[in-house]
């Protein structure tokens, strides 16, 4: 070997091009028209779930025009109902309280699904003790726990929180235990060597390491929290999204129950698209960067 | 400023899933490595070079005996630089990111990395992310940390065997190259009896099991070196020869 006589250059092991310090998926996109490639992008996007939206109103028009009756309401009706709760702030109002019950009961279980995920992660007696404890957390269907929580509970606060942890709190719990039974322990002892403190370990190695568990585990928790709030303020509760569903329901409003739906559909589609894939997004853009 | 390397009548052993005894590794080893010397251990796999290596860390525990680093009246606060068979960056926080946080955590200026980045030429790379450099680069940056906490220590567990001959030559080169300006006190644990010959001042051949050391070898070229000094040849030779020799009554029985 040869070793003394070469240079520190080392540009036959540097890739070559620039460096990736710029990197970034749109790094690879061929130069071009930044407007037309842009909106290729945006008709690639949303294009498909557009057409499905519009199908969908076509077919449910040509339905509600063939067989006029008012448990199939036209699309104009169904308009003028979403235009009325949304006008009046009721739709706002609604979806508001409805959130803030579910950001209460995903507090809550966040904390348990914390305290059980560590448990579980560290200790193989607390994975067996809390193994059939999820599982069964898992099996449960919503509406038992919204029934089992108004029986209990009664009209309060407490009765959706703890519904919705209870349902919620399995899936995070097992998403954050595989994540931290996921994290490579050569880096773990590579920080102990450099002798990270405890909270640059927090930080830098085990946040960043289960945070894309978590999000899974928080976006199938999202989905069941809906599902779980809309029974429990329908069975149990006088405000909320559900309530009202049920009002229209009771009424025989159809095109209220769907005016409703519509509202609900579009919010949940705003957070799981706007929020939480946009913070999926940014969480995990080291990965992204690398398959550029 | 370096400080010395010294492991004193070290008994360590491990207990195997299924096995009715535990393993001994080593028994009241003794190895001393002065400061500023750089001694690389070569012997047969599973002897204990890389259980030394995690004493020297701190990963692992004597079950008797005692592993000191640096001054001996101040020896916990020795700085620490390792490189390992992989680069074990952290893959979210960016080659900059990885380098600063192993300063601040050793409590070093953060300029002394991004030199460090310029000299293993990566300066242009302090913003990308690990997973986006070629492996060879990955491990530069790897050296560039081990030297950007100003060690007084640096353990090299095989820090080159995962790459192609090619980039080894050059890191090697590299690493050399580090060294001459920090001077730490090093362990290197390899199985490239050259890569010992071209990096050492000092060799230690282990046997065993319970590791123990059968042979040292003083290399006493000076730096900077030429790998093609027959020198080193001659010790890759006696070095073969003295593993050969291991073998050969275990092949024996």
């Amino acid at each position: 070997m040869t070793l003394a006589a070469e240079p520190l250059r080392d540009s036959q092991l540097a890739r070559s091009g620039p460096a990736p310090a710029a990197a970034s998926p749109d790094a690879a996109r061929p130069a071009g028209s930044p407007i037309t490639s842009g909106a290729r992008r945006a008709l690639a996007a949303f294009g498909p779930p557009l057409a499905f939206v519009l199908l969908l109103a076509g077919g449910w028009e040509l339905m509600a025009a063939s067989r006029p009756s008012p448990l199939l309401p036209r699309l104009a009706l169904i308009w003028s109902e979403l235009i009325e709760i949304v006008g009046s702030g009721d739709a706002a109002r609604q979806i508001g309280i409805t959130l803030g019950r579910i950001a209460i009961g995903f507090a809550l279980a966040y904390v348990i699904a914390i305290a059980i995920g560590l448990a579980s992660a560290r200790s193989r007696l607390a994975k067996s003790f809390f193994d059939p404890v999820l599982v069964l957390g898992l099996t449960v269907p919503g509406l038992v726990w919204a029934l089992l929580c108004v029986i209990w509970f009664g009209l309060s606060l407490k009765t959706s929180a703890i519904a919705i942890a209870l349902g919620v709190a399995p899936p995070l719990a097992l998403s954050l235990a595989q994540g931290l039974s996921a994290v490579d322990p050569q880096l773990v002892e590579a920080t102990h060597v450099y002798r990270f403190s405890r909270r640059a370990r927090l930080r830098h190695l085990w946040l960043p390491a289960i945070t894309p568990y978590l999000l899974s585990g928080a976006r199938l928790g999202f989905s069941f929290a809906w599902k779980v709030i809309v029974l429990v303020e329908i069975f149990g509760l006088s405000s909320g999204v559900g309530y009202r569903l049920n009002s229209a329901f009771s009424s025989q409003n159809v095109e209220g129950v769907l005016a409703w739906t519509i509202v609900f559909a579009v919010v949940m589609a705003v957070i799981e698209y706007g929020v939480m894939q946009s913070i999926e997004r940014a969480v995990t853009r080291w990965k992204r960067v690398a398959e550029v | 400023m370096s400080g010395a390397i010294e492991f004193r009548e070290i008994d360590k052993s491990y207990r195997r899933p299924r096995a009715s005894a535990p393993e001994v590794v080593l028994r009241r080893f003794s190895l001393r490595i002065a400061p500023g010397e750089l001694v690389a251990v070569i012997g047969p796999s599973g002897i204990g070079k890389t259980t030394l290596l995690h004493l020297a860390a701190g990963l692992e525990t004597p079950d008797h005996g005692t592993v000191t680093l640096g001054d001996a009246a101040n020896p916990d606060h020795a700085r620490l630089g390792m490189v390992f068979q992989q680069p074990r960056l952290l893959e979210w926080r960016t080659v900059g990111q990885n380098i600063d946080l192993a300063a601040d955590a050793a409590g070093i200026d953060r300029a002394l990395g991004r030199r460090l980045l310029q000299a293993v030429q990566l300066g242009a790379y302090a913003d990308a992310y690990p997973l986006s450099l070629s492996g060879g680069q990955r491990q530069r940056v790897a050296l560039a940390r081990a030297f950007a906490v100003d060690p007084a220590i640096v353990l090299l567990d095989e820090p080159f065997s995962a790459l192609d001959e090619l980039t080894a030559r050059k890191l090697r080169l590299l690493l050399q190259d580090l060294w001459l300006r920090q001077a730490p006190t090093g362990l290197l644990v390899t199985h490239n009896t050259l890569e010992a010959a071209f990096l050492a001042d000092r060799i230690v051949i282990l046997g065993g099991p319970p590791a123990r050391i059968v042979r040292e070898i003083k290399v006493a070229a000076p730096r900077p070196r030429d790998s093609e000094d027959p020198a080193f040849f001659a010790i890759h030779r006696e070095i073969l020869a003295t593993l050969e020799g291991l073998a050969a009554p275990a092949r024996a029985a």
